[in-house]
């Protein structure tokens, strides 16, 4: 079966499988590794990428639901040498342990802070709930996030 | 440059290098290596937990599409083990636990080779499994391993015996002489804890190759040298024949501290000549991770009604799981641990590793300490309690100071956890105490002490000065996310050599390129690959400072490596770049490089007090202090942490704001084990949480910022007289809370975690103490030797 979607801007055909996941078809066919396989039941955030334009695990989404569809990776996020607010204060702040939920966690903020530019700490903290970190302890994560409201002068 | 200078230079807030990568999705850990020609491997895996193999057939499996090779016993003739080789890597015709692999299977996809491995015929004559330390230690309990005699013992020196892989003992003084004073109090508790799984986003996952004749193992992993000597000795080939590569780990916490799948993956690469890959499934990580082990803790003390402990015995089972592995060493650290916090009198202390049919258990964060610290504070608050004091000023009057000895009779240096508590003193005086709404909720409060070490032992480091004057620093070590090798190491390169830490390039770890090592654990990294790093780079700059004394004319005490330049000491701009000095030097003697090496300093210990132990004493101790509050739900249980705080002794911080990130993280890691993150083992010995669903880490909700205090300048034989920081933010949190929420509830907190349920439980009876009958009283019952 040939499903056909857009990753990152290019047309793309995946022939298999219907029932194959997201996130199989991302890292194994197209070689896209920046989404991770942490839980693969929809528990830890760390496979979020965005389809047509929200925040989901791929881990749940089996390819076949998803003709049409527009996907984006971490890989598609901002070009080489540019970093998004997110990925900008992220680095800026030096959160950064082992990394391994941070690509899922950088799809989500980036798609909250896209909806929310002035969000409250309690905000941040809500819609990060999905992503569970083993490394950092979350709260420099939040500290680094609320960082960008006060960059903008949108401090609350 | 001198080494105050140094000092100075190395402290900074340097940024790692490697978050950019992380950030945009493009750091290649291992689980996203492999090329287009790798096979994916499986392991068949026993669903019993105890039996004998009485017929096993891959034959219909090999015929399955896509297979290219099956590996099983066979294969992997010998047995691995620390202290004693007890485990080979398939089950050698007896299953010990759930999840023990059989057999492994390549297959040109992963879907191709979990079919085949169905089609493998395993034929288990089932026994009963000893699920728990007091089955296996019942008078008629039956053996897991029926050979233990005849196992080759890699350590001399414990006593070993029945289900019990390994002893260790500390006798000091004669306890029974002090238990016998009518003039003392004697305070006694039994404590119990549970398996906490590490969690690590990236499961356990090797690519392993045969080139040239040798293995080529890529593999997530903190320990190279280990897997090249653990597959090295179950394939019985030389350790040369093995090289280690690692690429960046995504997390540690100790799981990787250990060989695991690595010899599975090499020898199918051998069989199918082409590249192998195996990777954990989030479900066997769950089911198969070396958990810390479940423990069970007897503490007894005799104190005088001034509060002073004049004999202390204790006994700890700590559960192995059906193999020995690294609870065989960790039995050593309970003498630290738990008879290295306060001043002792007499002490006995055992420590067992006991074998029950059960997944092998591992190292964790802080390992042996965290549970031992829990059972030690619940104890000295029963024993405040049993004799009126005030546990603070307990603490205060009895902490390890100057010239204390530990429980192996090791003298301690330096006054370090008295003023730690002075310095929490302050930190809690600057906020007033978390308010709470009484009606429903019960408040707590306590604060902890704890001690645990740096390990110290083998460390190597090459320092290779470039054209360009950047250098290259090549070690076994590897970044599993703590930051030590984009962080640390670097700046203490850069300040050693004067250059910025930008321009030191760190190699990762590989085995044919690197000097032997320890591996990256116990907080080790900064200070043992530190020192040879920084031994390595005092040979480069007596090799460029002989050049550079000829050309500035210029005795070579006078020369300082400062911003890229050598320098006439004090006389900025007197000198000349570096790189000169290396294109001269090249000119004349070809490039310029440094070696290093470093070892255990080796502290000592009384003589004879010790028996079994891998370390009689510790060389760096390591000292924190927690204080949290608490708020307990009276209807559900619930525990909530209203605030926490931390005065960690760090030696010397040569980057805080790292530091901070990994007491954060630590701190609430420690929270997971204190509150939520509950093991249990089913009557088939399988473990029933087998995802992020049934087991559960903390989330961003469950937490709040650490109050953090660094405590700097206590002695320490790293370099820049630094301690690792990584490991030891954990260790007292789980005491803190238990401590806390006995405080709030009034009731004996024996147990963690303190889910709902249990926190319900002890609310709900009258009073609990928890006896744990096959650990008696009288401590010489329970040793062997
Ligand atoms: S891997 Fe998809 S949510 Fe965890
Ligand atoms: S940084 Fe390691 S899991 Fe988040």
């Amino acid at each position: 079966m040939a499903i056909r979607l857009t990753i990152n801007g290019e047309k793309q055909v995946f022939h298999g499988d219907p029932r194959t996941s997201l996130l199989e078809v991302l890292r194994d066919t197209f070689r896209l590794t920046g989404a991770k396989d942490v839980c693969g039941e929809g528990f830890c955030g760390t496979c979020n990428v965005h389809i047509n334009g929200e925040a989901l695990p791929a881990c749940l989404r089996p390819i076949g639901m998803l003709e049409g569809a527009e996907v984006t990776t971490i890989e598609g996020l901002s070009p080489m040498g540019t970093f998004n607010a997110v990925q900008a204060a992220l680095e800026k702040h030096d959160v950064v342990q082992c990394g391994m939920c941070f690509p899922g966690l950088v799809m989500t903020m980036s798609k909250f802070f896209e909806t929310n530019s002035n969000p409250s700490r309690a905000e941040i903290k809500s819609a990060m709930t999905g992503n569970l970190c083993r490394c950092t302890g979350y709260e420099l994560i939040v500290d680094a996030l609320a960082s960008i409201a006060h960059e903008r002068g949108l401090v609350q | 440059m001198t080494y105050l200078q140094a000092q100075n230079n190395a402290v900074m807030d340097y940024p790692r290098r490697d978050a950019s990568d992380k950030l945009r999705g493009r750091t290649k850990y291992t689980v996203d290596q492999g090329g287009l020609e790798t096979l994916h491997a499986v392991l068949v895996r026993s669903e019993v937990a105890s039996g004998k193999i009485i017929q096993l057939d891959a034959k219909a499996a090999l015929e399955m599409p896509g297979v290219r090779g099956i590996a099983t016993s066979v294969d992997a003739p010998g047995s691995h083990g620390l202290g004693i080789a007890d485990h080979p890597i398939f089950a050698d015709g007896h299953v010990r636990y759930h999840g023990e692999p059989i057999a492994a299977i390549a297959a040109k996809t992963r879907r191709q080779a979990l079919e085949a491995a169905k089609k493998v015929v395993v034929k288990i004559e089932a026994s009963k499994p000893n699920l728990t330390m007091a089955q296996s230690l019942a008078k008629d309990a039956r053996l897991i391993h029926p050979d233990w005699e005849d196992y080759e013992i890699l350590y001399d020196g414990a006593a070993r015996g029945g289900n019990i892989a390994w002893e260790a003992t500390v006798r000091r003084g004669d306890t029974q002489a002090e238990f016998d004073r009518d003039d003392i109090t004697v305070v006694e508790g039994c404590y119990r804890v549970g398996r906490q799984n590490h969690v690590s986003f990236e499961p356990r996952a090797v690519i392993a190759s045969f080139e040239d004749g040798r293995f080529h193992v890529i593999t997530s992993t903190q320990v190279p040298w280990t897997v090249r000597h653990v597959t090295a000795k179950v394939l019985e080939i030389p350790e040369s024949h093995v090289r280690v590569t690692v690429p960046p780990v995504g997390g540690g916490f100790g799981l990787k501290f250990d060989c695991s799948l690595e010899p599975y993956a090499a020898i199918l690469a051998k069989k199918t000549g082409q590249p192998v890959s195996l990777i954990n499934s989030r479900e066997e990580e769950m089911l198969t991770c070396l958990c810390r082990e479940n423990a069970e803790i007897r503490l007894k003390s005799a104190v005088t009604k001034d509060g002073e402990i004049v004999a202390r015995e204790g006994t700890v089972l700590m559960d192995a799981g059906a193999y020995g592995g690294e609870q065989v060493f960790l039995t050593t650290m309970t003498a630290h641990t738990l008879g290295g916090n306060y001043r002792l009198g007499a002490a006995k202390i055992a420590s067992q590793a006991v074998y029950t049919n059960t997944p092998p258990n591992g190292a964790f964060r802080a390992c042996n300490g965290v549970y031992n610290t829990f059972a030690l504070e619940r104890h000295t608050d029963e024993i405040c309690k049993a004799i009126g004091m005030d546990p603070v000023a307990f603490r205060k009057l009895n902490v390890v100071g100057d010239g204390s000895l530990g429980a192996t009779g090791q003298v301690f240096e330096g006054d370090v956890l008295g003023p730690m508590l002075d310095r929490m003193d302050v930190l809690i005086s600057k906020d007033s105490p978390a308010e709470v709404d009484t009606s429903e909720y019960l408040y707590g409060r306590a604060t902890t002490v704890g001690t645990w070490f740096i390990f110290v032992g083998p460390s190597a480091a090459t320092v290779n000065l470039n054209a360009d004057g950047s250098a290259t620093l090549v070690t076994s070590g590897v970044e599993i996310g703590s930051g030590t090798m984009m962080q640390s190491l670097p700046q203490m390169v850069g300040a050693d050599l004067g250059i910025h830490p930008d321009n030191v390039i760190v190699k990762t770890a590989d085995t044919d390129a690197s000097g032997r090592d320890l591996g990256v654990g116990g907080g080790r990294t900064t200070v043992s690959i530190g020192a040879a790093s920084t031994a390595a780079c005092a040979e480069v700059r007596d090799k460029l400072f002989e050049i550079a004394s000829e050309l500035l004319q210029t005795a070579t005490n006078k020369l300082v490596l400062v911003n890229g330049r050598v320098e006439i000491a004090g006389m900025a701009g007197s000198g000349m770049p570096i790189q000169t000095v290396i294109a001269e030097a090249e000119a004349r003697n070809g490039p310029i490089a440094g070696s290093g090496a470093f070892t255990a300093p080796g502290t000592p210990a009384m003589p004879g007090c010790a028996a079994g132990h891998f370390i009689d004493a510790i060389d760096i101790p390591v000292f924190a202090v927690h204080d949290c509050e608490v708020a307990v739900h009276k209807e559900t249980g619930k525990v909530s942490v209203l605030s926490y705080r931390v005065v960690q002794d760090v030696g010397r911080a040569i980057n805080p704001r790292a530091i901070r990130s990994q007491v954060q993280g630590g701190v609430v890691q420690g929270m997971g084990y204190a509150l939520s993150e509950e093991i249990t083992i089913n009557d088939k010995g399988c473990i029933d949480q087998d995802g992020f669903e049934t087991y559960k880490i903390p989330s961003v909700g469950d937490v709040l910022p650490i109050d953090l205090d660094l405590f700097e300048g206590a002695p320490s034989a790293g370099p820049l007289g630094t301690k690792g920081a990584g490991e030891v933010p954990i260790l007292n949190v789980g005491a803190s809370i238990a401590c806390a929420v006995a405080n709030a509830t009034g009731k004996k907190v024996n147990e963690l975690p303190l889910t709902p349920p249990r926190v319900l439980e002890l609310m709900s009876e009258d009073s609990r103490s928890l006896d744990l009958e096959h650990i008696q009283s009288d401590w010489e019952k329970n040793v062997l030797g």
